[in-house]
């Protein structure tokens, strides 16, 4: 146990916390302004996965094209999921409760409809060689370039998303749907176009993370979104739901923890790692149910 | 001994003769079938108490169940196969119950676990508390998979004694229905929907809130931990995966597409999805139609159910029973003024 390792080991939950981070950021909008779990999110997010997937390995389409692939399926899935079960659902009966059993059966049915079609199995995603460098720096660690272009290219994004929020005209109408619906549409506040680009925004992001999880983790599989969609979820609620921010920087927290939990525990608790997040969701809800950092939806 | 009597008296009898007839006729898959939708219909009636009639929508009731199963099958495993496989200690290596006191206990296991484990998240509101109930399932697997000691970790437990018969099942629904329907009527029972309505009028009225909820979480992990137990005992494994987030979603399915809040919409829910599994089934495993073989296309059922219940989300959001009863409901009592399906959790 030296500082060496807990640094590789940081590095590790860093690049682990940027692929949840930007799925926190979907859960966050589409909470907050719609006022529901997405449960596809996580589909969404595998099927961002394969659609680099199979675009790289079948078509021998280059890692870029693959990673624009994948924010485009991501981005379609994830539209297309809100006008063919939100929205109706939503129109129809506004209660929540129905509109959450409607999203965990779109979450199932994607999940399943990608089982259907490519069977269970893992498949290995194609990193680029590129990627798969190494630096060892003089103090003998060891940096994965993969690791470095993922925390990069996450921390322009939150960035950039963060100031889009923000400061940019529709950004403020996306805090002001979110906070206070009636009001928002009152003053003028298309609350339609504010829904569909929540949508669009939180799956493109989907999609990027998508693409990191299979370069860093080297596979895709039709379930991979299942337990990285909750976790993602949990950071969301622990950000505070609503706050961009907030959601970004939980999810570098529970990426952190699940790392460094395992990193520093004996072995035989490795198989418990889901625990940990529950446990510490469960620790921070009971002393601040509202999420670490302030939620912006309007306190009923 | 008026009308309502002999048409009551009359249904049971004819259903006693049905079951009669398809325990004699019936054999293996068909047999299993049959009491699978009795067991299936006590888990979605228990977890309809909470989530329905006092709409506090859990996803825990998975966790419970599981607690409850291995228990069960814990009591009533015999002591060869537990030295052989397990390593417990040894007055629980001994243990042997009868059936139905292994029922019994395992319902109050199931009671406790739900109580240690959901009082603390009522703390929380909507959908957190559905987050954090779901969260029990996930804890509780991993539990399941990681203490090998008692559980047999990912192998899980084999060799249990096959108890359940059709008796048993449809024995056991009908006591619960018949429960269940004394409790609505009741002064508790129309707490409870006072509570899902308006908690805080109910409380204002003078219905003890968090003491019902708390007696309504019981009752329903009762029953559902009974319904866990009888399915250990039809299946005759039980293993981590048994009572994971994919049956929990069946269940709430099937109250989604019965109408929940209701009596009859969870047997309806139950039957149409276990007929409706059981006839796809085939579907999935690949079968040969007119000479042609179709492969086998594996997560068909699931696709199919998803799809089924957008729908019915989309179109009935109450349910096909849309807060109703069924007619052969009349005979326990002239007219349901309980149209409990809207649930109106505030987001």
């Amino acid at each position: 146990m030296n500082v060496l390792y807990f640094l590789q080991q940081l590095i590790n939950g860093l690049s682990y916390g940027s692929i949840l981070a930007l799925l926190a950021i979907g859960y966050t909008m589409i909470y907050g302004i719609l006022g529901l779990i997405n449960f596809a999110h996580g589909e969404i997010f595998m099927i961002g996965a394969f659609c680099s997937y199979l675009l790289v390995s079948f078509s021998g389409a280059s890692f870029w094209t693959g990673l624009l692939g994948a924010v485009g399926g991501s981005v379609l899935i994830g539209l297309l999921i809100e006008k063919l079960v939100y929205d109706p659902c939503l129109k129809k009966n506004p209660e929540v409760l129905t509109v959450f059993i409607a999203s965990f059966g779109a979450s199932l049915g994607l999940r399943n409809l990608f089982v259907m079609i490519f069977g269970d199995g893992r498949r290995a995603f194609p990193t680029p060689e590129y990627l798969e460098g190494i630096i060892i720096t003089e103090s003998g660690l060891f940096l994965n370039v993969k690791d470095l272009l993922i925390l990069a290219v996450t921390l322009i994004l939150l960035v950039v998303v963060t100031l889009f929020i923000k400061y940019s005209r529709i950004g403020t109408a996306m805090r002001a749907v979110a906070y206070d619906p009636t009001a928002a549409q009152l003053v003028g506040v298309n609350s339609k176009t504010v829904v569909l680009l929540a949508f669009i925004i939180g799956s493109a992001l989907a999609g990027i993370s998508a693409v990191s999880y299979g370069i860093s983790f080297g596979i895709v599989n039709p379930s991979m979104g299942y337990l990285i969609g909750l976790n993602g979820f949990i950071a969301a609620v622990l950000g505070g739901i609503g706050n961009v921010p907030g959601a970004a920087i939980s999810g570098y927290i529970i990426g952190l923890g699940e790392i460094l939990f395992v990193a520093f525990l004996p072995p035989a608790w490795s198989a418990v790692r889901p625990l940990f997040v529950w446990a510490l969701l469960f620790i921070i809800l009971f002393i601040k149910p509202s999420g670490l950092f302030r939620p912006n939806v309007k306190i009923q | 001994m008026n009308k309502k009597t002999y048409t009551l008296i009359g249904s049971l009898l004819c259903l006693a003769i049905l079951l009669f007839l398809a325990n004699t006729f019936l054999r293996g898959y068909y047999l299993r079938l049959v009491i699978l939708f009795a067991i299936t219909s006590i888990v979605a009636l228990g977890v309809n108490v909470t989530n329905g009639y006092t709409n506090i929508f859990s996803l825990g009731f998975g966790g419970t169940m599981m607690v409850a199963g291995y228990a069960t099958a814990l009591m009533t495993l015999p002591p060869a196969y537990k030295k052989a496989v397990l390593h417990l200690p040894l007055w629980l290596e001994q243990l042997q119950v009868a059936f139905p006191l292994a029922l019994v206990i395992a319902g109050l296991l199931a009671v406790v676990a739900s109580i240690i484990l959901l009082l603390p998240a009522f703390r929380l509101e909507g959908q957190y508390f559905i987050l954090a109930s779901m969260g029990i399932n996930i804890v509780m697997g991993n539990l399941a998979e990681n203490l090998r000691g008692i559980t047999h970790g990912d192998m899980g437990l084999r060799n249990i004694p096959a108890y359940t018969n059709i008796w048993w099942a449809y024995g056991i629904l009908l006591l619960v229905i018949y429960a269940i329907h004394r409790l609505v009527h009741s002064r508790f029972g129309r707490g409870l929907i006072a509570i899902s309505k308006d908690q805080q009028l109910a409380s204002v009225m003078g219905v003890p809130v968090v003491k019902y909820k708390i007696i309504s979480f019981a009752i329903g992990s009762f029953i559902t931990g009974i319904g866990a137990s009888l399915w250990v005992h039809l299946v005759l494994t039980m293993n981590p995966k048994a009572f994971s987030l994919v049956y929990v979603f069946q269940v709430v399915a099937m109250l989604a597409i019965g109408g929940i809040g209701t009596l009859s919409g969870p047997l309806i829910g139950a039957a149409i999805l276990t007929i409706g599994t059981e006839l796809l089934a085939p579907v999935q495993e690949g079968f040969t139609f007119l000479g042609c073989t179709v492969p086998p296309i594996f997560g068909f059922v699931n696709v199919f159910m998803a799809l089924l219940l957008i729908v019915i989300m989309i179109f009935k959001p109450r349910g096909l029973m849309n807060g109703r009863e069924i007619g052969s409901f009349i005979c326990f009592s002239k007219k349901e003024g309980n149209s409990n399906g809207n649930s109106n959790i505030k987001g």
